[in-house]
């Protein structure tokens, strides 16, 4: 089955550093798996751990938060936040019975065009590797 | 409006101090001609994967100035343009500035790079130091701004009149390729002008020890630079000249200072990053840190040079340096202070060459009417405690046309400037 | 009135016409309620492209846009422009990134095509919970505030000096001119015409727009740019303070000396003819004589750089070239007396430095290099005793030393800091908004921290950075002119909101205040920035950040993972 399975991502990318390095992908032409489907936010901090749990409950196989490098977030420090969030996250993840390593955080910067694409094709292969979501609500439901 | 008053201001120069005053005229209601010798703009620091002293990614620090000058209604950005006479006086300058042909239409064209491929003639690309090939129609790295293409008419077979090869032009589906586009010249009225021409680095070639061009695997600053940067020749992997990692290097400082006599303040920080860059591709490599002084004013650029040490870089304290090829390795001779010499074994090294002004200064100089030093910098008035305008009303001079400085000081005096300019009116 | 959406594809060329097949995006999201029309066109951010756009919003009356064009870091804002031009909000326009982030990283056009229908779809879920935002406008005061009347402050405030605009300049201490006045010899002898900065105290005087409170100190800042409100106080008094609105507020507070006689290895205080910076600008201050405790002239003197700066951590970068200048006094006042410079590391990075100090050489100073010293002895045999870097140790009498102290954050400053709401560095200066790019605002708009109050800084980067805190305001605050603060902040759903004050904690721009009476968190829309954070840490989904907000997020995220 693992061959049939193509997997679902959601990606949070944060405007100033990870969608302008999705950006830059594009403006190079990389081949990008197309598991990511983007969700462009101002700040990786705004990811509200509802939105993550929910992408998870409504089937995504895997959930990518990306932003700037810590220490270059443009709003000071948001990213700080969102590292600490994360592991809470991931803690909420194993009581759902969900394993962790489906919610990656990465920090991809403006210039990491490259980055981006084997952040993306990387994750892509590991959930691939995990198999479906098994809280994936039933599509014959 | 008075006739003879107007609401422009010319900015000669797109780097961080060039960007930062005219986005604060801009804000100001200022209408601002920015003008870039380069078809692409953001100065040096667009060359940088990263920015010491926090390590900060170089183009997400800049790339959002950038959009906001391109998106400023404001500003008129030329690039590849160049400001050929300046006459007149505060308030009322005459300026002319020729717009070089870029034979694209800035207008049509949306930047899909589509007619690079096509393009048969390949050539060394300037901006990454010759590391890799370019065509004739070319931007000079993905992600430059703005994101259209400049034929380089030198090479183009068909502007040079060898041929009618229209590769470029029949790949694009905008009819942005423009072979018959000629030089412009355009005429505009300001009341003041910001000169804000960067630096150049010192000419390695001039002080043979260094062993630059003769010894393989010795790198300027520069081609350091583009080694390690993700959007560079290599996309990051910093490779010797024979598609190896190097394992050890060595790391020249104060190259050039003794030659033009003065400390450019800011090499050894870079120095450092340098070695940060290396021990995180490289953790195991060995890094030697050949310095003079160590140049690291302010409160927060010690802790910088630390954090170096910390990662295991060697320091090795240095009066003079011989660079010398030894089969594949490199040889250093290094005068330490102590009677016998030091000598090393690294297989790269990268020369920390010191700030000088930029040639061009010399041309404007002449076109502004202003006075440069005799290191080719531009004088400000800092005996009458005015260190960013200069004795011809009107004006100013920031960022390093001025002195060697870093980024911060750059751009705190560009704000001067324009306090100095929004004064006038 | 019901929703009518407008989907409009640009084939950008061959860009997306060719990697996509349009009709069939168009195929599937024309039956999406609420969608009226979906088009393709050639190139929607050409002129023609742009009019095509504003003709389509008049004529179908659309109140909602959704564009599969390019990224909308290249065009939003033209698309922006082009909803204003029709008529419509403009943020009731969704870019949906189907170029850079579709058509050109998934080369298989099938694969193409089905994202871009997900990216479009998603789009137009998303934009049914748009809310049309609106610029906000808000008066703003142009006074501006000066805290510190030394160099850096004398310079700001004359700087500021407009028609339209009152400057306030307040100095706790009796007189303006702060620490450049005490080394007026020393200052000039290295060719700093200090003069001109008693011209420019008169002038400030006479000047009817500058108020100057001297011997006063400020008690509180509260507000955001365009309106502080100040209040101050006369030092060492309980009544007659003041107070007055600004718009901005520059901090030019100055910067102390270490503490040498915590380190004993200066004997500083214990062995008599040992002095500082300062207290050998006082000698020379009060008479011209320089005077050992005996009352008679030195023979030799020892200037010892970089007191303190391993303690400090960091290097105070103006202390080399003063010490260079006491030796150069020296040497040309005295020239018979012995001078040595024991330095470490030469700070000397202004362009004209390295000459001063190959000058100085050439005078006969004495400069040695060393990694370590100690100052020992008693008056009239002062010896130090040093390693040089090669590890050896040397040895110096002399009957006169001055040590160089490293600077340090005038005290006061944490209190300054907590009262406007800035961040300190953790040397105890103040923090610049950003080391690169914004070296003289703070991380509140509106407040600038200016020469010495932000760490060490020469004579010449100090004025610049007054000037520089003068160019921003300039540029941000005109008289007569509003502001516009950012659009895309962050409100609180009150009813939501169980004071819990996680926001408040968060943000770092101090933007969210709790409000005692109603239990809940407000939000100062001039001070957010909206990044969002607030809503992130908000564990009652109470915080919406707008054009951001849940429930426009979700629907993006629910239509990604339709099948």
């Amino acid at each position: 089955m693992s061959n049939d399975f193509k997997p679902n991502i959601v990606g949070f990318l944060c405007n100033w550093c990870t969608y302008a390095a999705a950006d830059l992908a594009g403006q190079s032409k990389f081949d990008i798996k197309p598991s990511i489907n983007v969700i462009r936010v101002m700040c990786s901090s705004r990811i509200d751990p509802n939105l993550v749990l929910g992408a998870f409950l409504w089937g995504a196989d895997g959930v990518l938060v990306a932003g700037c490098h810590p220490g270059d977030c443009h709003y000071e420090k948001g990213n700080f936040y969102t590292r600490r969030r994360f592991t809470q996250m991931k803690k909420v993840l194993e009581t759902l019975n969900l394993d962790p390593d489906r919610l990656q955080l990465a920090w991809v910067s403006a210039s990491e065009g490259q980055r981006y694409r084997d952040v993306i094709n990387a994750f892509t292969d590991k959930i691939k590797e995990m198999g479906p979501n098994p809280l994936k609500p039933n599509p014959a439901v | 409006m008075d006739e003879n008053t107007n609401n422009n201001v010319l900015v000669i120069g797109a780097g961080m101090g060039g960007i930062q005053a005219s986005l604060l005229l801009a804000e100001a209601g200022k209408q601002v001609y920015l003008v870039e010798k380069e078809p692409l703009f953001g100065g040096n620091v667009i060359k940088y994967e990263e920015v010491f002293p926090n390590m900060e990614c170089s183009t997400c620090m800049i790339a959002p100035k950038q959009q906001e000058v391109l998106q400023n209604p404001n500003i008129e950005l030329m690039t590849h343009s160049i400001v050929e006479d300046v006459q007149g006086s505060v308030g009322n300058f005459s300026v002319k500035i020729k717009k070089k042909a870029r034979y694209v239409s800035l207008v049509n064209c949306i930047g899909c790079g589509a007619c690079y491929d096509p393009c048969p003639v390949s050539l060394d690309n300037e901006f990454e130091q010759n590391l890799s090939q370019k065509k004739a129609i070319y931007i000079p790295c993905p992600g430059a701004l703005p994101n259209v293409p400049v034929i380089d008419p030198e090479y183009c077979t068909r502007l040079k009149g060898v041929d009618e090869c229209s590769a470029c032009k029949d790949s694009c589906m905008f009819e942005a390729i423009e072979y018959d586009q000629k030089d412009e010249i355009l005429d505009v009225k300001v009341t003041a002008v910001i000169v804000a021409t960067g630096f150049g680095l010192f000419d390695i070639t001039a002080a043979p020890k260094y062993g630059y061009g003769k010894v393989k695997n010795v790198y300027s600053a520069f081609e350091f630079e583009r080694l390690f940067a993700k959007n560079g020749p290599t996309e990051g992997n910093t490779v010797l000249k024979g598609g190896e990692n190097p394992n050890s290097i060595a790391i020249i400082h104060c190259v050039g200072r003794k030659e033009l006599g003065y400390c450019s303040g800011v090499c050894c920080m870079y120095s450092y990053k340098f070695s940060q860059y290396l021990k995180h591709s490289f953790p195991d490599a060995k890094v030697f840190q050949l310095y003079s002084d160590m140049c690291v004013p302010g409160k927060s650029y010690q802790k910088f040079y630390k954090q170096t040490m910390d990662k295991g870089v060697d320091f090795i304290y240095h009066e003079d340096v011989e660079v010398k090829g030894n089969g594949s390795k490199i040889k250093l001779n290094v005068k330490n202070g102590k009677d016998k010499d030091q000598e090393l074994e690294v297989d790269m090294v990268i020369l920390a060459q010191s700030l000088k002004s930029t040639e061009s200064n010399s041309e404007l100089a002449k076109i502004l009417g202003i006075e440069q030093d005799d290191k080719g910098f531009f004088v400000s008035m800092t005996e009458s405690f005015e260190p960013a305008s200069t004795a011809k009303p009107g004006i100013y001079v920031v960022g390093c046309s001025e002195a060697p400085k870093d980024v911060p000081q750059s751009i705190a005096q560009a704000e001067a400037a324009v306090g100095k300019v929004l004064a006038l009116t | 009135m019901s929703d009518k959406i407008g989907v409009y594809v640009c084939e950008c060329g061959p860009n997306i016409g060719e990697a996509i097949d349009i009709d069939k995006v168009i195929e599937a999201i024309s039956p999406i309620e609420d969608v009226a029309v979906v088009r393709r066109h050639k190139l929607l951010c050409s002129g023609d492209g742009q009019n095509f756009l504003v003709d389509e919003i008049k004529n179908e009356g659309l109140t909602h846009v959704v564009l599969g064009a390019c990224s909308p870091k290249d065009h939003e804002i033209t698309f922006m422009n082009v909803a204003t031009r029709a008529g419509i909000n403009p943020y009731l326009i969704q870019v949906v990134n189907i170029r850079e982030q579709c058509a050109w990283i998934f080369k298989d056009k099938d694969i193409a095509t089905k994202k871009a229908i997900k990216y479009i779809r998603a789009g137009i879920e998303r934009i049914k919970y748009h809310k049309p935002l609106q610029k906000k406008e808000l008066d703003a005061n142009p006074d501006v505030l000066v805290l510190g009347g030394g160099l850096a402050g004398i310079e700001a405030a004359l700087a500021l000096t407009q028609t339209d605009r009152k400057v306030y300049l307040v100095e706790k201490s009796a007189d303006l001119g702060g620490s450049v006045m005490k080394f007026e010899k020393l200052l000039s002898h290295q060719g700093f015409n200090l003069g001109l900065i008693k011209e420019k105290v008169d002038k400030i005087n006479s000047n009817e727009n500058i108020e100057v409170l001297t011997s006063t100190n400020v008690e509180s800042v509260i507000g955001f740019f365009g309106n502080f409100e100040v209040t101050t106080k006369p030092a060492g008094e309980e009544a007659g303070g003041k107070s007055f609105i600004v718009g901005a507020v520059v901090v030019a507070s100055g910067y102390n000396w270490f503490d040498l006689e915590s380190t004993p290895r200066y004997g500083y205080k214990k062995i008599e003819d040992v002095f500082t910076i300062n207290d050998f600008g006082r000698m020379i201050e009060e008479s011209e004589k320089l005077k050992l405790s005996t009352g008679k002239e030195p023979k030799s003197i020892a200037l010892v750089h970089c007191g303190g700066r391993k303690e400090l951590g960091y290097c105070s970068r103006v202390c080399c070239m003063q010490m260079m200048n006491i030796g150069n006094y020296i040497k040309d006042k005295y020239p018979g007396i012995e001078v040595h410079e024991l330095h470490s590391d030469l700070c000397v990075s202004s362009k004209n430095d390295q000459k001063y100090y190959e000058k100085s050489k050439e005078k006969g100073i004495n400069f040695i290099r060393m990694k370590g010293v100690e100052v020992g002895g008693k008056a009239g045999a002062i010896s130090i005793e040093y390693t040089t870097l090669a590890g050896d140790k040397g040895k110096l009498a002399v009957d006169m030393a001055v040590v160089a102290p490293g600077m340090i954050p005038e005290a006061g400053t944490p209190q300054v800091a907590d009262m406007l709401n800035v961040p300190l560095h953790p040397t105890g200066f103040f923090k610049e908004g950003h080391e690169k790019l914004n070296p003289v605002g703070t991380t509140m708009d509106g407040i600038y921290v200016v020469g010495c109050a932000q760490g060490p800084k020469s004579f010449m980067e100090t004025l610049i950075q007054a000037q520089a805190a003068t160019g921003k305001i300039f540029s941000h605050l005109i008289p007569g002119k509003k502001i516009e603060p950012e659009v895309k902040v962050s409100e609180i759903i009150e009813a939501f909101c169980t004071g819990c004050q996680t926001c408040l904690d968060v943000c770092f721009y101090g933007a969210i205040t709790y409000d005692e009476d109603k239990g809940v968190s407000v939000v100062n829309e001039a001070i957010c920035r909206g990044c969002g954070n607030c809503a992130g840490s908000c564990p009652s989904d109470a915080i919406r950040p707008k054009h951001f907000t849940t429930t426009q997020l979700y629907q993006e995220v629910v239509e990604a993972l339709r099948e």
